[in-house]
């Protein structure tokens, strides 16, 4: 969520190929046009510093490897479906082999997880943000 | 197999009953009543899913779902998982069921709610005649064994897991990692990796059912945190405990993070279950005892296949103490 001067926009409901064509020009001026959900607002003044990110979904390689490990770790059979929605609930994962899988992932993409994130994992598609977060965090 | 299930959740209507007929459901027998637990017991109560065959009653059974419990079930992969889980959900609706001595409950009927820390526990309607229980449960379950225990006054944690479950990392980096340094220790000094496994299983049920007593989610106790080990404590005094050895060992969590008060009230029982499970369960000392050393926890075990048949238990080969103060009934 960021807010803005004179209104408060939901970032994360704006789609992918809003930060690809639109960061290079946020970070670099002080306003900008804003098309939300198919309405345009007027200029809005950045009041905090230019650099500005937004949240935005893991690329899908990351999402596919953290469907391997989940499927390794659980022993499914090679047919079932994992995709980013599931819930590792759903899958038949129980507490120990949530804390597997996170260490698992911990080892494949070479982050640190704490309990207080790993706790906030459902999906598949969770983990996959909190790792390209974690990841980018590291690199910063 | 489950097809059952998705028909039904197109089909049933949620209807409220409260306290009146004794029999909901014309195929089903009532479900026979138990007297709450005293304030110094815990009842334990479990289901073997292979036991239950029939396709009839777990239809049955599926009746006895909320249309939410119901929904998450249909999205489950695995047929024994499903099982399982399905069992885990009738056996917690009609374990609570069975307390309600005064008024007959339909299992059907309970709501279930979670608290802000994601702990669940039972949504009591707010009836002006009835005063509900001060009745605590948890539930554990493995693809192999379904569990609930129960305590009054007192919360009450519990894991069950499977005794030749194998890790897919290795034990000592995943006790590195998670555990705390004086149980990595005690780990590594097991030279036996079969005995070394053992020891990691039983001491994960331990944590993991003392995290869910506490109630707070695992950041509120994160596992490097805390150390749980068997102390022992001399046979004096008049009680009366159930382990072969003469000396008795009692099981004690320490915590680094909280002072030492608050981690000396809680009680924990470390048991082998059905021969084939671990069953872990910690409770918190009410106040009078807390205080006092070597009080057992008096512990009830049925096995159950609800409304079909219910064994007590304890004191019987199915459940073997392995460490902790415990008192069979």
């Amino acid at each position: 969520m960021a807010s803005v001067t004179g209104t408060s926009a939901c970032m994360t409901s704006l789609s992918c190929s809003f930060k690809q064509t639109q960061v290079g020009r946020i970070s670099s001026v002080n306003s900008v046009s804003l098309s939300i959900n198919g309405k345009s607002f007027p200029s809005l003044r950045m009041r905090s510093a230019p650099r500005f990110r937004v949240s935005c979904a893991a690329k899908p390689e990351t999402v596919d490897k953290v469907c391997q490990i989940v499927k390794k770790q659980l022993a499914l059979p090679a047919d079932t479906t994992v995709t980013g929605e599931s819930k590792f609930a759903a899958l038949g994962a129980d507490s120990l082999d949530t804390v597997e899988i996170v260490m698992g992932l911990e080892e494949e993409f070479g982050i640190s997880v704490e309990e207080e994130s790993a706790q906030t994992i459902s999906t598949v598609q969770d983990a996959a943000d909190l790792i390209e977060k974690l990841i980018e965090t590291k690199s910063a | 197999m489950f097809s059952f299930v998705s028909k039904r959740l197109s089909l049933m209507m949620m209807t409220k009953v409260c306290c009146f007929q004794r029999n909901f459901s014309s195929a089903l027998p009532p479900l026979v009543p138990v007297k709450l637990p005293s304030k110094m017991e815990t009842h334990f109560w479990y289901v073997l899913p292979d036991e239950v065959k029939s396709e009839s009653l777990l239809s049955q059974y599926s009746e006895l779902l909320s249309p939410r419990e119901k929904k998450n079930l249909y999205h489950m992969q695995g047929d024994q998982f499903k099982k399982s889980a399905l069992l885990a959900r009738v056996l917690v609706r009609t374990t609570i069921a069975r307390y309600q001595t005064n008024c007959q409950v339909n299992p059907r009927s309970l709501k279930f709610k979670k608290t802000i820390y994601g702990k669940p526990e039972v949504d009591w309607e707010n009836g002006d005649k009835w005063c509900p229980p001060p009745l605590h449960f948890n539930i554990s379950h493995t693809s192999s064994l379904v569990a609930c225990g129960v305590t009054v006054n007192v919360p009450i944690g519990i894991d069950v897991e499977e005794k030749q479950r194998r890790l897919k990392n290795k034990i000592l980096a995943f006790a590195k990692r998670y555990f705390s340094p004086d149980e990595v220790k005690l780990l590594t000094a097991i030279s036996d990796p079969e005995i070394q496994r053992q020891e990691f299983i039983k001491l994960w049920t331990l944590k993991e059912a003392y995290v869910k007593a506490v109630g707070r989610g695992f950041s509120a106790a994160p596992f490097n945190t805390f150390t749980i080990r068997a102390r022992v404590v001399k046979m004096g005094g008049f009680h009366h405990f159930d382990t072969q050895h003469s000396e008795a060992s009692e099981i004690v969590v320490e915590s680094s993070d909280d002072p030492e008060n608050l981690t000396r009230n809680w009680q924990f029982a470390l048991l082998d279950l059905a021969g084939s499970h671990y069953a872990a369960i910690c409770i918190e000392k009410e106040n009078s005892a807390g205080g006092e050393a070597g009080v057992p926890m008096r512990l009830t075990v049925w096995k159950t296949i609800p409304f079909v048949e219910d064994e007590r238990v304890s004191g019987t080969g199915a459940v073997v103490p392995i460490s902790g103060l415990i008192k069979q009934l």
